[in-house]
């Protein structure tokens, strides 16, 4: 892994197009400012990996053990 | 020309190139890019996220308005665009849920995973709690 020291208001420029902003550390927080395109997705790593749980709980669903499913709702 | 995939759910499908949606940036935790959905008649609550490129993985997902009459999605999606969420789905009904905190947004055969910052959009909503609850309103009333 990359280690990089930054100060408050220093920045990290990743390839040509995304931008990491250190905008204040405060005690054990600090505040991260990212610029990146518009599709490119930023998830915090806890939320990545929620995501990416439910996403295979999801795929693991089998069509022939689903209960009877209610009427669709109009 | 078609893509033909032989569904270890479904047997084989074709699908129309203009059926096939591309997710740039994937699903988080599957390395498939190219998707089409898939309706069948059993199931018509939900149809299926099938991947072009893995024949086992698919994944059902619903249109969230039609289940949770306050779903909301910040930021606002295209106008024209589809939204869907992952359905976990389960053996008993009551234990269905759908991930309202990461839509899918699909539009002009793109699609994507989004991350919904509207207050509430839970990672376990339960799928069929309205349902539920309006059917149990009818019961009191019939009671």
């Amino acid at each position: 892994m990359l280690i990089i020291t930054r100060r408050p208001g220093e920045k990290i420029v990743l390839g040509d197009d995304i931008v990491v902003t250190v905008m204040e550390i405060s005690g054990q927080t600090a505040r991260i400012g990212i610029a990146a395109p518009q599709d490119l997705p930023v998830y915090r790593e806890e939320i990545w990996e929620s995501v990416k749980a439910e996403n295979q709980a999801a795929a693991a669903a089998d069509p022939d053990k689903l209960p009877p499913l209610p009427p669709q709702q109009s | 020309m078609p893509t033909t995939i032989d569904s270890t759910r479904f047997g084989r499908i074709e699908v129309a190139p203009e059926s096939e949606i591309v997710f740039p940036h994937g699903l988080v935790g599957f390395d498939s890019r190219r998707f089409t959905l898939v309706a069948r008649e059993q199931d018509a609550a939900f149809v299926w996220l099938h991947s072009l490129e893995d024949p086992a993985l698919a994944l059902p997902v619903a249109d969230p308005r039609r289940f949770f009459s306050a779903f909301a999605l910040e930021p606002a999606p295209p106008a024209d665009a589809a939204i869907y969420v992952t359905v976990r789905a389960s053996e008993r009904l009551e234990d269905f849920t759908a991930n309202l905190r990461a839509p899918l947004v699909i539009a002009d055969g793109i699609g994507q995973q989004v991350l919904n910052e509207a207050e509430g959009a839970a990672l376990r909503a339960p799928l069929f709690a309205e349902l539920a609850a309006a059917a149990a309103g009818s019961e009191d009333r019939a009671a």
